[in-house]
């Protein structure tokens, strides 16, 4: 049985509690003990580092301090946010030893930083540290009928010198990992376009103007629903989706689960586990897809409308 | 002989540098990063016009400009740059320069920003973690912004989705330690 320090971040306490609680039972399925760092604290994103340098450090850092007490050698992260500031601190912290001792020894009195925990968002450690074929070996229902689109957001793979992981522009592990339980992943471009993240609440405009966009290229690609491994994506694209329906004109009717939501699904654990009501696009009429017999589909290449604005010029 | 004004010590570029890691000289204003950025459409100033002023000593333009505060440090202007340059930490160096010297834009936009920011700060000093909910009730409150997302509400706590209540961590108070620790560090430099 593999080991693994669990940070939950705060939306996994709040707006993502459909992530946590799927991802424990993925986790339990693929024998890997979860321990929660029982006295962790907010990393400090979406605002620490846009305001202060010092906090912005020092939010992460007792997190990564705390995590060493255990024996556990990985830090496993739900939140892409919170993996992106742990992820950042921990590699600045790593390259500048100075800066580390003087953040830790003035700010943080409770432990002392080393580095021996390895930071990872829980995408990279089913792909990395549990494997496709692993994870295809405990699929007792396939998703086979299931169309989906993998949308990974700015901070899973990006920036490439911090994240070390996958692709910047056009990753593919969760679209393998999805393949692994049957389902189709589709050729779906917005892949990384940022979703305007934590402007949900300060700048609802943005948010409605990139988001907008990201479910139109997904609903062209022909998914039935979208998979992420974001709860500030997930909730951009689904508790906001109504209005931008309203505000745009359009139809989407695009379901946003969890990767975790639909590892289960495919592990044999029921429907009610995945917290389905929750959602505020409904995901059943995508779900029915599963299992039904597909016709082989013409091989006819798409041209797909062009997005305004990715062309943009000064 | 035209020389750019640049006789003259650029303190500007060299603090901005110096704060972010980043070398903005090296840029050579491609403009890949404003035609990457996805906020470009909401900026006075795009990331490759920022560049461009910061190099040419533009404190005063560059730290009352609303568009600083539109970067989502979304790295996507960063991994395209061909000269590689950490563009969202130039932003978020001259974000930090802004608030240590008083800087304030003047539009609703940008205040709503901060005061997002200064709020979420906050809930994080008082709790050790953040309560979604909460801090959408205060960020209208503060904003005066009362019925802003009003009408998602019913159908969000309905469904479960936005949880009422809140857990107390042990950590409230090593947190607070830590924010009066942090201030001092910052005074100090």
């Amino acid at each position: 049985m593999k080991k693994l320090t669990y940070f939950p971040g705060c939306s996994a306490h709040g707006t993502s509690e459909e992530f946590d609680h799927t991802l424990k039972l993925v986790m339990k399925t693929l024998d890997v003990e979860m321990e929660e760092i029982p006295d962790w604290n907010c990393c400090g994103a979406t605002s620490a580092h846009v305001m202060t340098e010092n906090l912005a450090y020092a939010l992460p850092l007792r997190n990564l301090v705390l995590a060493e007490k255990f024996t556990g050698n990985i830090m496993g992260i739900a939140c892409a946010s919170c993996y992106s500031r742990m992820k950042t601190t921990k590699v600045h912290m790593d390259e500048n030893p100075e800066l580390a001792k003087k953040i830790n020894s003035t700010i943080i009195q409770e432990g002392n930083y080393t580095g021996r925990v390895e930071v990872k968002s829980m995408l990279q450690y089913c792909y990395e540290d549990i494997g496709l074929e692993t994870i295809k070996s405990k699929v007792t229902k396939s998703l086979a009928g299931l169309k989906v689109a993998c949308y990974y957001g700015c901070l899973l793979t990006r920036p490439k010198g911090i994240t070390k992981f996958d692709s910047p522009e056009y990753p593919v592990s969760m679209d393998q990992i999805m393949e692994a339980l049957g389902a189709e992943a589709v050729e779906f471009d917005f892949k990384t376009e940022c979703c305007g993240a934590s402007f949900s609440i300060s700048d609802t405009e943005i948010v409605e103007s990139l988001t907008g966009k990201i479910l139109e290229v997904a609903k062209e690609s022909g998914a039935h629903l979208i998979v992420v491994a974001c709860p500030l994506c997930q909730s951009n694209l689904d508790m906001r989706q109504p209005d931008i329906e309203k505000h745009q004109g359009k139809s989407f009717r695009l379901p946003v689960m969890y990767l975790t939501q639909l590892m289960a699904l495919a592990f044999g654990y029921p429907e009610s586990d995945m917290r389905l009501k929750k959602h505020i696009v409904p995901v059943e009429e995508a779900l029915s897809n599963i299992g039904k017999i597909q016709e082989p589909p013409p091989k006819v290449t798409k041209t797909k409308k062009a997005v305004s604005a990715e062309s943009e010029v000064e | 002989m035209l020389t750019l004004g640049l006789e003259e010590k650029n303190t500007f570029l060299e603090a901005i540098n110096k704060k972010s890691g980043a070398n903005v000289l090296e840029c050579y204003q491609c403009g890949k990063c404003a035609s990457t950025c996805p906020v470009s459409d909401f900026m006075e100033f795009r990331p490759r016009v920022i560049m461009q002023m910061i190099k040419l000593g533009m404190k005063e333009e560059v730290c009352m400009t609303d568009s600083i505060w539109f970067c989502l440090t979304c790295s996507a202007c960063s991994g395209r740059c061909p000269r590689e340059i950490d563009i969202p930490a130039v932003m978020e160096a001259i974000r930090h320069l802004t608030i240590e010297e008083n800087y304030h834009p003047k539009s609703k936009k940008v205040k709503d920003i901060r005061k997002f920011h200064e709020i979420f700060l906050d809930m994080i000093k008082r709790y050790g973690r953040n309560y979604e909910l909460r801090m959408m009730a205060e960020f209208n409150i503060r904003t005066r912004n009362l019925f802003k997302d009003m009408h998602l509400a019913p159908k969000a706590l309905l469904k479960g989705k936005i949880p009422l209540g809140h857990e107390s961590t042990k950590s409230a108070k090593a947190i607070r330690k830590m924010y009066e620790m942090a201030e001092k560090l910052e005074k100090s430099k």
